[in-house]
């Protein structure tokens, strides 16, 4: 048996892109940029720290749970009854104080309950063939009707501020001080903690790598040993974890807990993962960017405020950043990689 | 190319294979065997089951009958990392790339090395690119980052990239469906090489190849499949002589 001695293949050079450029934070940052510029030449008083503090902390508690609804994105699958547990949790947490039950045992009950909310949607999507948007879309109502159970309708309402409530969420002092009329909360240094931490996960560790390959090619990550299912499950389980952190952000913010809190933030979540870059199909995006996109949608939703624009015009304004911002990533992102 | 003993237990032995989706039949009572050191070429029409049944050595599927012996001992393959354990390695048709991901990542996808950071096992990144560059380079494709998205390799890189992954472990037996698939004579020359390079060393490998007279050129033993059962099987060299074989596979 004979095989002709071919040509060594030449080495081909391959041209090389900027890493940042092509990273996933790039298109979303530069849009953050121009629209900060726009907003600072054409509405007074945007500049001050006040406002910058006010958006700032009107962003922070969905951004913990961007935090993991992004991760989940990157992974291929959506979790639309966030609000829901968002709800729950922050019942919970309530419940337990105002019964008189130490902050830690609140905090530890309320992120088991939320922990296993997520953990049962993680368990129907990996071993049921019911696409997640369906499961969730099942379990946002399961979860809101299991509020209303628990709290027989009813409302927690506390009217002394809790020290824990200072912890989770109150007046950041250490940086307030250092400003006039700045509004820094706690709540942001929670959720930018948590945010870098899981973005130093989602790229930095083997258990990151396997969230981008699933999401991108589940066929492949399989046939290379990934364990899918199990990927996909804790997925959803740190992102119920980040929603029973922002139910007690929530609590702590308002002394309140009734049945609609966390309403309709699925959605205003999942746009600020795609305004950040991250794919709807999955397999890229990132953290930092869902910060970004978050970020955003407060500041338009302060802009539009300070514009004095009707507030009916908020929804219709973020519809078109969403897509705009869709749009201005995928052009970016065919540029560069 | 090294001799290949008849008597020595064979590397991996499928025994009476039935394999089953609902009421068809895939594979109908495949016998099959690779022996240490050997290409062994896997031939048949579309729909006559070499998918089906590299899936099942590779752990995809599980046969709805029959066995499989790896170095004599009974295995259950249940899925691609029990495979792997046991040094059964694949580069797949489609080659299980990733495109959005960097060709680092792609390498070293399912077993990334790790270096402790504190509490936390960390991607070791200098590994990736170094050893990731290094492979490349072997194969005669240079690389500046291995950061740069695999979807910037050409089809011949992608497919070396995908082989070179696997030889990086030191497979015992490697499964190869369609390797020569839409590449330039070029590069399939180039990959058959490093096939028989590898097979030098001991690699075992199954080839399921379209290119008939590439595949069985390069084979030891070839084998083929028409609608889930063994048709002929035979040295390769003669199995390309075969009048049946031009019948039945090469057309005319």
């Amino acid at each position: 048996m004979s095989v002709s001695k071919s040509a060594t293949l030449e080495p081909r050079q391959i041209k090389r892109r900027s890493e940042f450029l092509s990273s996933p934070v790039f298109s979303p940052l530069v849009t953050q940029v121009i629209i900060w510029i726009i907003f600072w030449i054409f509405v007074p008083n945007f500049g001050s720290v006040r406002t910058v503090s006010g958006i700032v902390g009107a962003a922070s508690i969905n951004a913990v749970i961007v935090i993991g609804v992004t991760m989940l994105m990157i992974s291929g699958e959506f979790d639309i009854s966030v609000g829901a547990i968002l709800g729950m949790s922050a019942f919970v947490f309530a419940d337990i104080l105002v019964n008189g039950g130490s902050p830690v045992l609140a905090i530890v009950v309320t992120l088991l309950v939320a922990g296993s909310m997520g953990a049962i949607n993680g368990l129907l999507t990996a071993y049921t063939a019911i696409p997640s948007f369906i499961v969730t879309l099942g379990t946002r109502s399961i979860y809101r009707g299991l509020i209303w159970v628990v709290s027989g309708g009813t409302m927690i309402q506390v009217t002394d501020r809790l020290p824990i409530q200072d912890i989770l969420n109150g007046r950041l002092d250490i940086v307030n001080n250092l400003f006039t009329q700045a509004n820094f909360t706690t709540a942001a240094v929670w959720a930018i903690a948590l945010g870098i931490i899981f973005q130093l996960i989602l790229t930095r560790t083997k258990f990151g790598n396997h969230v981008f390959a699933v999401g991108g090619n589940p066929g492949a990550a399989l046939s290379q040993g990934v364990n899918n299912k199990r990927v996909k499950i804790t997925c959803f389980i740190i992102t119920g974890l980040l929603c029973g952190l922002a139910g007690m952000l929530t609590f702590s913010q308002f002394s309140t807990a009734q049945v609609v809190t966390g309403a309709n933030v699925e959605l205003k979540v999942i746009a600020a993962a795609v305004i950040g870059g991250t794919l709807l199909t999955g397999g890229f995006g990132s953290i930092v960017g869902g910060l970004l996109g978050i970020l955003l949608i407060a500041l338009l939703r302060t802009g539009t405020i300070l514009l004095g624009l009707p507030s009916d015009n908020f929804e219709a304004i973020v519809g078109v950043t969403i897509v705009g911002a869709a749009l201005l990533n995928d052009w970016i992102r065919d540029r560069l990689i | 190319m090294p001799q290949v003993t008849g008597n020595a237990t064979p590397l991996v032995k499928m025994e009476n294979i039935v394999m089953k989706f609902g009421r068809v039949v895939a594979l109908d009572n495949v016998d099959f065997d690779v022996r240490p050191q050997e290409i062994m070429a896997l031939m048949g029409d579309n729909g006559a089951g070499k998918s089906t049944l590299i899936k099942i050595l590779t752990g995809i599927y599980a046969p709805t009958s029959g066995q499989i012996r790896f170095e004599g001992e009974v295995v259950q393959i249940s899925n691609p990392r029990r495979a792997r354990a046991l040094g059964i390695e694949t580069v797949y048709q489609d080659l299980a790339l990733v495109n959005l991901m960097s060709i680092g990542r792609n390498f070293f996808l399912g077993r990334e090395p790790i270096c402790q950071v504190g509490p936390l096992p960390c991607l070791n990144m200098s590994c990736i690119d170094r050893d990731t560059r290094r492979s490349l380079a072997d194969i005669g494709i240079a690389v500046r980052s291995a950061n740069d998205k695999v979807g910037t390799l050409s089809g011949g890189e992608r497919q070396m990239l995908a082989l070179s992954r696997v030889l990086i472990v030191h497979p015992r037996l490697v499964l190869l469906d369609e390797p020569s698939l839409g590449l330039s004579p070029l590069v399939v020359d180039h990959i058959f090489d490093k096939i028989l390079d590898m097979n030098g060393q001991g690699v075992s490998f199954l080839l399921v190849e379209q290119n008939a007279r590439k595949g069985l050129s390069a084979s030891h033993r070839g084998y083929v499949l028409e609608l889930g059962q063994n048709r002929m099987s035979g040295p390769g060299r003669a199995l390309l002589d075969d009048p049946r074989l031009q019948k039945l596979y090469l057309g005319g």
